[in-house]
């Protein structure tokens, strides 16, 4: 008897609650895993949403591959074809695309009356509207990586060396660290993993607006003689021959491995890089001298206009950028918070790659996003740069093909 | 057979050649193998190593423990099955009426068969994507066992009509005199000997769908994911995952490998079977 | 048999010929009309009919030429060796020898291996900083140092092709091995009865008889390999300066970018490359067919 009472008051109370409770939704969040740890951590967060955000939503993620990029066509396609998710994870790159494609939803009015709006930069908002060309917003900003230059300080002290303050010493510094160890007339150590495959244009960007090169126009005299420069390391031996094809993946590994004593990349390879070097690993800002520009790397959250629960969709993308999502997720994968309360906890402060990030972001930027960017960054680039590296064209002529690929 | 000298030589000489052929086919396995029992600090060591100084399955035990592997497994097999299953039946009706019959339109219906994999998918993609959806079967194992028969059919038809042409009609015509009808000569005559060319033409239709990757991650999400998707999985922004990609590949082989011996029994028995009938 | 048509060979056809057409009718119609049109979706707003257009664009892209010629080295010697090593390798399983059922499946390996895990496996073994052929190659003292195969212009190619034969050689082999079980013994104990040797065997007997299966997986391959991206895709994505982008890798990246109308031209343009090649040997196997009626 006691039994059937007790399921009575329980039923009654879940009768009650489904009754308090707005209707149940389903929101469908699509994603990419930079690796498998990344893969269970968003699993993590999407049922911490579902137990605690209290309004009846239910996000269901579904993991799809990075593919080299190919993530934004297949989201493009599904979408194009009338499916795909509510919400999904977006480079800012492939804004024009689906933008012009009516595909996204606009953020305004949702962002308007969210009370934690004023937790993002306004520069990250207006990084957001440039994007798209419009007045408005498309995408929630979620995380954001600076390029830094990892070095091996056992190499540089070897080197006799101290961390280059300028330009013109970071060249100096790519030639004095390059070094045959064991005498047998071949280098062993290389100063400086150039990559020279897909995703090399962000790091290759320092060397042409360090001479004083903008985006705008890649063939003034002062970019290509950041283009130059660019092909003398790999001319002269300073760089690995592989470089051509060197993506992230061996420019990492390269460095890992001792093969060179700098390389390119940001926070996110940082805790890789202490497990295999402990405190012989550390960083510092991508040098200027006539200019100065590192790569600002992003990722955000957008949602879909065929979407039929959009209030939802929101509050989910409101977790991820500034609720406890937002904390989760920079402290797993060590990005940068756009938050800038999560910014100021004492676990993103203590990190010295997390120090030099922040050093590095007054002058980070981003390529100008047009619809020819994404094309540009996966073929065009490369495949010139390739082109200048084995002399089969001019550091000038690698710039008019650069220029005329992006501004078509 | 006679027994010679030459003939010894002769036998040495192709023993050569076909262990010659194996090391290249088979070494990139073995690689891939290494690979995926190596440490990674092993990987990119300053010396090649071509067995691992210290051997870890750990890539193994992790695919299984955290990545649940023996999903996009059973998926792949339930897949690749009934593509090949389907596409078989479906493509030995059409090839028995091109090689067996003339009529008219015959040679355009081939030609027409022939040109449909002449285009690249990619194109292709968007407007598929719709129909399956239309079709209420995206997300579920039909849309992929859909688009891979449609896919395979073609080269089906015309590696099935070749082997058909090859074998002469005086075969199945002698039963039919016999007075059986032509079903009866085509079940009974016809698709013993035909056995081995049906296994080597299932075994195209089930590789093709095996490893296919494009339609795969258009037409499936996480509930029905295949291997080539999940592989892709393994390979992020922040690099590959040696251990479990190569763990995963090898995984992925060895049980292919071990359907198809018990299947290549059948290259065999279609030779004795053809033996007694013919 | 009155003039009534024979309703079967239709039947027997129809299920074929239905699946294919449900499923590929409106994409490659909308492909091909796509060629017509300026069809960027980057930039929805100037899609419009623009007759032949992306053709006279396609015909005056160097790339597309430089595309074109890579696709016949790439067909031409990636098939050609292909079935070279598969007949042999057909004809060695095909003789009695212990464990020839293990060799048999194992020598499929490549054919099973996923795409992905090919295109990764052999950056890895052609890789220039720890690649196994590196030091195979210079351990034989062939060459003094590592070579970047897949950064240089001349090398990156032939490791594609490489690859690619690697890949095929299983699928000529179980074709072959297949088509040779049809063969019937009597016409070789007649050729013995005759003295022949093997190779006079092999010339007069054995590809006669696999006459149709020969011409049919070339035809099959030859469409397969020129189509195929994957492979090159995985390991080069057609750089080092597009040193490895066949017709089919440019249509896929330019697909990639989503300026369908100029990949459709481009996979027209291919098709019709193909369909030119496949005319040969379609007349050659409807020839066969009909003189072994």
């Amino acid at each position: 008897m006691k039994k059937v009472f007790a399921l009575a008051v329980v039923l009654s109370m879940i009768a009650l609650a489904v009754a308090a409770a707005p209707k149940p939704v389903t929101i469908t969040h699509w994603y990419w895993a930079d690796n498998p740890k990344y893969s269970a951590v968003m699993k993590e967060m999407a049922a911490d949403f579902n137990a605690t955000n209290g309004k009846g939503i239910t996000v269901v993620v579904q993991e799809y591959p990075w593919d080299g990029g190919g993530y934004s066509e297949t989201l493009f396609r599904a979408a194009m074809g009338g499916g795909g998710p509510d919400t999904s994870s977006a480079k800012l790159t492939s804004t024009p695309l689906f933008v012009s494609n009516n595909l996204w939803e606009n953020l305004d009015k949702y962002i308007n009356r969210w009370k934690d709006k004023d937790q993002i930069d306004p520069a990250l908002w207006k990084t957001m509207r440039d994007a798209s060309r419009t007045k408005n917003v498309f995408l929630m900003p979620w995380t954001t990586q600076v390029l830094y230059v990892y070095y091996r300080p056992s190499m540089f002290k070897a080197a006799g060396i101290s961390v280059p303050k300028n330009y013109a010493e970071f060249l100096d510094a790519c030639a004095k660290l390059t070094k045959d160890t064991d005498g047998d007339g071949r280098t062993d150590v290389y100063g400086f993993g150039m990559r020279g495959f897909r995703g090399g244009h962000e790091p290759w960007g320092s060397f042409i607006q360090a001479r004083g090169g903008t985006f705008a126009d890649f063939t003034t005299a002062k970019a290509v003689a950041g283009m130059q420069d660019f092909i003398d390391l790999f001319k002269k031996g300073y760089v690995p021959p592989t470089a051509p094809m060197d993506g992230f993946n061996e420019i990492i590994a390269n460095f890992k491995s001792g093969k060179t004593a700098m390389t390119v990349h940001h926070i996110g390879s940082s805790t890789g890089m202490i497990d295999t070097f402990g405190d012989d690993v550390d960083a510092f800002p991508f040098p200027g001298a006539e200019g100065k520009w590192t790569s600002m790397g992003d990722t955000e959250n957008v949602m879909f206009r065929s979407s039929k629960n959009k209030d939802a969709a929101f509050e989910w993308l409101a977790y991820l950028a500034a609720g406890k999502g937002q904390i989760t997720w920079c402290a797993a994968t060590g990005n940068v918070p756009v938050s800038k309360a999560v910014q100021k906890l004492p676990q993103f402060q203590s990190s010295r790659f997390m120090k030099v990030s922040i050093e590095g972001a007054p002058f980070a930027g981003i390529y100008p996003v047009l619809d020819t960017t994404t094309e540009w960054i996966s073929t065009i680039w490369p495949n010139t740069i390739a082109a200048a590296l084995q002399g089969k064209i001019s550091a000038a002529e690698a710039m008019k093909q650069l220029q005329t690929g992006l501004y078509k | 057979m006679k027994r010679s000298p030459a003939g010894a030589a002769k036998n040495l000489v192709s023993y050569l050649l076909l262990a010659g052929m194996l090391v290249f086919l088979l070494f990139p396995f073995y690689w891939t193998f290494v690979t995926s029992i190596k440490p990674e600090s092993e990987l990119y060591g300053k010396t090649v190593t071509y067995w691992p100084r210290k051997a870890t399955f750990e890539s193994y035990t992790r695919l299984f423990s955290d990545y649940n592997f023996i999903r996009p497994m059973t998926n792949s097999l339930i897949v690749a099955a009934s593509t090949t299953l389907v596409s078989l039946t479906v493509s030995l009706l059409a090839a028995y009426s091109f090689s067996r019959f003339q009529f008219k339109g015959r040679k355009f219906l081939m030609t027409l068969f022939l040109t449909n994999n002449m285009f690249p998918t990619v194109l292709l993609l968007i407007p598929l994507y719709a129909i399956m959806r239309k079709l209420g079967i995206l997300y579920t194992p039909f849309a992929l066992i859909l688009a891979y028969t449609t896919f395979t059919i073609p080269f089906s038809i015309w590696l099935l009509n070749g082997y058909l042409a090859d074998l002469p009609p005086s075969l199945e015509e002698a039963a039919m005199v016999d007075g059986a009808n032509r079903a009866q000569a085509f079940v009974r005559i016809v698709l013993p000997v035909l056995m081995p060319c049906i296994v080597a033409t299932g075994a195209y239709v089930f590789m093709t769908s095996w490893n296919e990757y494009t339609f795969a991650v258009m037409f499936t999400n996480e509930a029905n994911r295949t291997i080539p998707v999940s592989l892709k999985n393994l390979i992020g922004q922040l690099g590959v995952e040696w251990g479990m990609l190569t763990a995963g590949g090898i995984i992925t082989i060895v049980p292919v490998c071990f359907m198809f011996f018990f299947a290549q029994k059948r290259l065999i028995e279609g030779l004795t079977a053809g033996a007694v009938k013919g | 048999m009155g003039r009534k048509r024979n309703p079967w060979p239709y039947l027997l056809v129809a299920p074929a010929l239905l699946t294919v057409l449900t499923v590929v009718f409106i994409p490659v119609v909308n492909a091909v009309s796509m060629s017509f049109q300026s069809y960027d979706l980057r930039r929805p707003s100037r899609i419009g009919f623009i007759g032949l257009g992306n053709y006279a664009e396609v015909l005056s892209d160097p790339l597309f030429w430089q595309s074109v010629w890579k696709t016949v080295v790439w067909v031409g010697v990636g098939v050609g060796f292909q079935f070279l090593f598969g007949f042999i390798l057909a004809l060695l399983l095909n003789r009695r020898f212990f464990g020839r059922g293990i060799v048999r499946s194992i020598s499929l390996i490549p054919w099973v291996t996923p795409g992905v895990l090919i295109g990764l496996m052999w950056r890895w073994i052609y890789d220039g900083s720890y690649g196994v052929l590196n030091d195979i190659l210079l351990r034989l003292g062939i060459i003094r140092d590592y070579v970047p195969f897949l950064a240089r212009g001349d090398t990156a190619f032939p490791a594609v092709i490489l690859t690619i034969i690697w890949q095929g050689i299983p699928f000529f082999a179980l074709m072959i091995l297949a088509g040779l079980q049809g063969i019937p013994e009597e016409l070789y104990d007649a050729a013995d009865v005759d003295g022949a040797n093997g190779v006079q065997k092999l010339f007069r007997i054995t590809i006669p008889s696999l006459r149709n299966v020969i011409f049919v997986t070339t035809l099959l391959r030859i469409i397969w390999v020129s189509n195929s991206v994957d492979v090159i895709f995985n390991l080069t994505e057609g750089g080092p300066a597009y040193a490895t982008q066949t017709l089919s890798v440019y249509v896929f990246n330019k697909g990639n970018s989503l300026n369908l109308g100029y990949a459709a031209t481009m996979s027209i343009l291919l098709a019709l490359m193909l369909s030119s090649v496949a005319v040969v040997y379609l007349r050659r196997i409807f020839r066969n067919q009909e003189a072994a009626r």
